[in-house]
């Protein structure tokens, strides 16, 4: 029995030394080496300053750095308004698709459209319909009246607005059609006995299909979420992080920071913090939920 | 299965070495942008394969965002790339490029004597620690653009300050708006951009303040002259005169509402003059004049130098070569041709009484006096990092209107002592 | 009677909400891609032009100026190459994942989700390093390597929960017959696998054709610029030119629609496997 399984295990690992040779080098390994280059001084534009080590300077600058703390409150903003949005409706989108009816089909490739759109594309269509002159969004609200035409990107708040409604148009079908494969899940007879039993649509939502749709929303959470947080097409196209910082966000200002800057260390502790950051809130969720294959091992 | 990984894994291989070709003529790689009048670039290349035809010249065409174009061209010369020659630099990059030893420096092929025909604030921005490292090749510098029509309406002449430019503004548009017509008094760039901080220079040295002192080079937007400046665009510009979009304008923009016939007074680039009057674009064409820019009470008109610069790669092979496309870009007869038929204001400071020139762009006469003026951008090699500093504290303090600007400059100030102490 | 009444009221009300939906995802797409039939002076026209005057002027534009073949060219052999490369390489693992006991092979599993969930910036300076020291920026291969490394977690976890669908028994025949691991997955698994691996790679390929984040650090030549760059950088200093973004944006979606109308069962099996089994 033994030889087997070891032969096994070697045949395993060989099947599986490309895939993790790439992730180890491309994925594991810049992660420490971030976190060495955020240890050292180094300015892109003066190759002739050298590499200094500073110890944690970076970092101590990082905490008191008003952009950066702005940017990841508005990171965080985001993240929250984003996927609690994208949640809610997504659940709509993906209560209507998974009832049957003609043309289902159809409707459920109209809904994935946006997702399949480049973030690029959506973020040029957005900015266009809240163009100050001639866009659709100021047509629609004001109709001819041009001179009451609002510059929405010009105003912080507004701004910021317009970077969540392009996210939440782009990436609501994701979060339904992970939702309508949990609805897909949760079986006719459970609501049939409870129809028997006389429960109104409302009481059948909430106590059956909420319950069971959980596992589903938490997975379609943590993707959400964690897509969110690397926002950076969306703010690069629309609005380059302004109005007043309005719109920086983490992704945006480290790589501002690193390559047109040119502060590299300083931006690699901007990265280490996004890593950190982000990995924690991982690590929440992954708590939260029990994902398939790891059970079965 | 894996026979085909290993036949895809030569065909990665092969890619990049598919690019290069045979060595016979000399291989001169030109990294310029995406130019808005294509015909002439074509021309300057026709005629510079004419004269010299042993050499092949290659175009290295990237964006035409002056950030994208330096984000790119910077990563080829760190990358010491063999396929940069010659570049393009925009007028703000020579201190980087020469402390990082990406410029050669050119002194010895561009003498004194030669460098006192151009323009002094071009020249200057092309010098760096004593040494010279770029050829100036055209210059910007900002201007103040009017509805001639509108003014001559209402009885004004040009405005000298900038309080004056507000009163006409608003008498104006009140007298529109009774009419039935809407326009706005102002539009300029005040998005969170190099553009901004190029604005927003004009009105703080005009008012008789600093970014950086020039004495101390101490940052001085703190000081009053400089947060009065500031506090002005902000509740007499934007605040009255200006569409709040203005605070999402580049140039184009900003152009295209001044050109619709919908703003009195346009701040913007000398190419701004053929555009607006080039009646298949614009609405107010023959109705435009052009100024320089108004000062307040106390100070000068004071405006931004911009423009681009020819430099060559230390790490060309063909530094000869190099020198004669740069030597010929810059020449007399190519900078006439650019003014003829790009609207492009010369470095050379002849072609200012050229009659030939001044017959198409007779606004030159006028912006002669400008251009001596331009004032060059802080001069450091770390200067994408000030100029982002610059930007969000004015997009700060301009978008948000309850801020309190001196005690935002103050930090500004620190931010930016703290960045310029790292090269002294 | 009153039954029926409120039923058609309800179902009525209920194909409102299907119209509502369908409207509200194609129609801010489908707007750019009038405008790009338009003509500079429609773009901007206030009240807007929907009829445009099927113009193709943009095109030739954002083909003759813009170089937009060459970024289609670009996008095209980037994502080709990552979806082939990962599919292989994603594929010897997922056998291994699924079928097989070794032992690290939970630890591999949860570190491939750790991967797919890292912010791109957490590693975009090293990267950046490393291919500058290996001489791969502004080359397919410098942006096909990060790629594959991004999309190998979603190809990996794909192909596992396929391949674990799979019966066992048509191997063990395999076994028996004396095939080797790598026999059985080529030669049985594979093949009955090909929905599976068509699923993986339609959603490796959008992945590869739509990023921006490293393309726009790696790329920095024109030359080698793929769409998403392109048509970011495509507003000059001087011109902000709305048609021809509009154009080069309906040339890189519109594949994309045609795939996800005539695979969209394949797309929602896969982007909801191994998610839903918690």
């Amino acid at each position: 029995m033994k030889g087997p399984r070891k032969g096994q295990a070697l045949v395993a690992t060989l099947m599986v030394l490309p895939c993790s040779l790439f992730v180890l080098t491309f994925a594991f390994y810049p992660i420490l080496y971030s976190f060495w280059l955020s240890l050292h001084r180094i300015i892109l534009g003066l190759p002739q300053l050298g590499e200094p080590f500073v110890g944690l300077d970076n970092y101590r600058d990082l905490l008191h750095d008003r952009v950066a703390l702005r940017a990841t409150v508005n990171t965080f903003v985001f993240v929250l308004s984003s996927t609690a949005l994208e949640l809610l409706l997504g659940l709509i989108v993906a209560l209507v698709i998974h009832r049957s009816f003609t043309g289902r089909g159809t409707v459920r490739a109209a809904v994935l459209v946006p997702w399949a759109i480049p973030t690029v594309v959506s973020s040029q269509l957005w900015r266009f319909i809240f163009n100050d002159k001639y866009g659709l969004l100021n047509f629609i609200i004001y109709g001819g009246e041009v001179s009451r035409y609002k510059a929405w990107l010009a105003d912080p708040f507004y701004a910021f607005v317009a970077i969540v409604v392009a996210d939440v148009w782009k990436t609501t079908s994701f979060a339904a059609l992970i939702l309508l494969a949990g609805l897909q899940s949760i079986p006719q007879e459970l609501y049939d006995s409870a129809r028997v039993d006389g429960a109104n649509a409302w009481q059948r939502f909430r106590t059956i299909t909420l319950p069971m749709l959980r596992p589903a929303l938490l997975v379609a959470l943590l993707f959400r979420t964690m897509d969110a947080f690397r926002v950076f097409d969306l703010v690069f196209v629309m609005t380059q992080g302004g109005p007043a910082d309005a719109t920086n966000v983490l992704q945006f200002y480290g790589y501002k920071k690193m390559f047109a800057e040119g502060l590299m260390g300083y931006g690699s502790s901007i990265s280490v913090v996004v890593f950190l950051l982000s990995f924690s809130v991982a690590m929440l969720y992954m708590r939260v939920i029990k994902v398939g294959f790891l059970q079965k091992g | 299965m894996k026979r085909v990984l290993y036949l895809f894994f030569i065909f990665l291989l092969l890619l990049p070495s598919c690019q290069k070709e045979s060595p016979e003529k000399v291989k001169l790689h030109f990294v310029t942008w995406k130019p808005n009048v294509p015909e002439v670039w074509e021309e300057i290349y026709r005629r510079f394969q004419q004269r010299y035809p042993e050499i092949e010249l290659i175009r290295e065409i990237g964006p035409h965002s002056s950030t994208a174009f330096h984000d790119m061209l910077t990563q080829k010369l760190k990358n010491r790339s063999p396929d940069v020659d010659v570049f393009l630099m925009d007028v703000i990059w020579p201190p980087e490029f020469a402390s990082a030893g990406w410029a050669m420096p050119l002194d010895d092929l561009f003498p004194p004597e030669e460098r006192e025909e151009f323009l002094e604030g071009p020249i200057m921005a092309n010098t760096y620690r004593g040494s010279i490292y770029g050829v100036p090749l055209f210059i910007d510098s900002g201007m103040l653009f009017y509805r001639k029509d509108l003014l001559q309406k209402y009885g004004f002449k040009p405005p000298e300050t900038w309080q004056e430019l507000v009163k006409q503004a608003e008498v104006i548009m009140e007298g529109e708006k009774s009419g039935g017509r809407e326009v706005y008094g102002y539009s300029g760039q005040f998005k969170q951009y190099e553009g901004l901080v190029c604005n927003m220079m004009e009105f703080i040295l005009s008012n008789g303040g600093h970014i950086i002192e020039p004495d101390t080079g101490k940052p001085a937007l703190s000081k009053a002259r400089a947060v009065e400046a500031v506090r002005f665009v902000r509740d007499m510009i934007i605040g009255r005169i200006a569409p709040r979009g203005v605070l999402t304008y580049q140039e184009p923009e900003s152009l295209d509402i001044f050109v619709q016939g919908r703003v009195i007074f346009h701040r913007n680039w000398p190419y701004a003059w053929s555009v607006s009057n080039d009646p298949e674009k614009s609405r107010i064409a023959g109705r435009v004049g052009v100024i320089r820019l108004p000062h307040f009470p106390s100070g000068r008109s004071y405006s931004t130098l911009g423009g681009w610069q020819v430099g060559i790669s230390r790490y060309s092979e063909h530094k000869e070569e190099a020198w004669l496309f740069a030597r010929f870009l810059t020449s007399p007869e190519i900078q006439k041709l650019i003014a003829l038929k790009a609207s492009k204001a010369p470095t050379r400071k002849a072609l200012y009484s050229d009659p030939d020139v001044l017959k198409v762009n007779p606004q030159f006469k006028d912006m002669k006096d400008v251009f001596l003026r331009a004032y060059p951008r802080p001069r450091s090699p770390l200067y994408p990092a000030v100029s982002h500093v610059l930007q969000r504290y004015f997009s700060r303090v301009l978008s948000e209107t309850d801020l309190d600007i001196e005690r935002e400059a103050r930090q500004v100030d620190a931010e930016i002592e703290k960045i310029l102490s790292m090269v002294r | 009677m009153d039954k029926i009444i409120r039923k058609r009221l309800s179902s009525a009300g209920f194909f409102c909400l299907v119209g509502l939906i369908v409207l509200l995802s194609l129609s801010p797409f489908f707007w750019f891609v009038d405008t790009s039939f338009k003509t500079e002076v429609e773009v901007t026209s206030v009240p807007p032009v929907v009829l445009p005057s099927f113009s193709l002027e943009f095109y030739r534009s954002a083909i003759t100026r813009y170089g937009l073949l060459h970024f289609l060219r670009n996008s095209f052999i980037v994502a080709s190459a990552t979806t082939l490369l990962t599919i292989s390489l994603a594929a010897l693992a997922g056998y291994a994942l699924s079928r097989l006991k070794f032992p690290f092979r939970v630890g591999l599993l949860k570190s491939l989700l750790v991967v797919s969930m890292f912010p791109q910036i957490s590693i975009a300076g090293p990267v950046w390093r490393i291919l500058y020291w290996a001489g791969l920026l502004n080359s397919y291969p410098g942006l096909i390597v990060p790629y594959v490394t991004l999309t190998l977690p979603l190809g990996v976890w794909v192909l596992t929960s396929f391949f674990s669908e799979l019966p066992e028994e048509l191997e063990a025949q395999a076994r028996i017959d004396g095939c080797g691991y790598l026999q059985t997955l080529y030669r049985i698994i594979l093949p009955l696998s090909l929905p599976g691996l068509f699923t993986a790679a339609i959603l490796v390929f959008i992945y590869a054709w739509n990023e921006f984040f490293f393309a726009l650090l790696i790329m920095t030549q024109r030359r080698y610029q793929t769409l998403p760059v392109g048509i970011a950088l495509l507003q000059g200093q001087y011109t902000l030119p709305w048609g021809e973004i509009a154009a080069a944006s309906t040339v890189a979606t519109v594949p994309l629609v045609v795939v996800v109308f005539l695979f969209q069962k394949r797309i929602i099996s896969g982007l909801s496997a191994g998610a839903i089994k918690g």
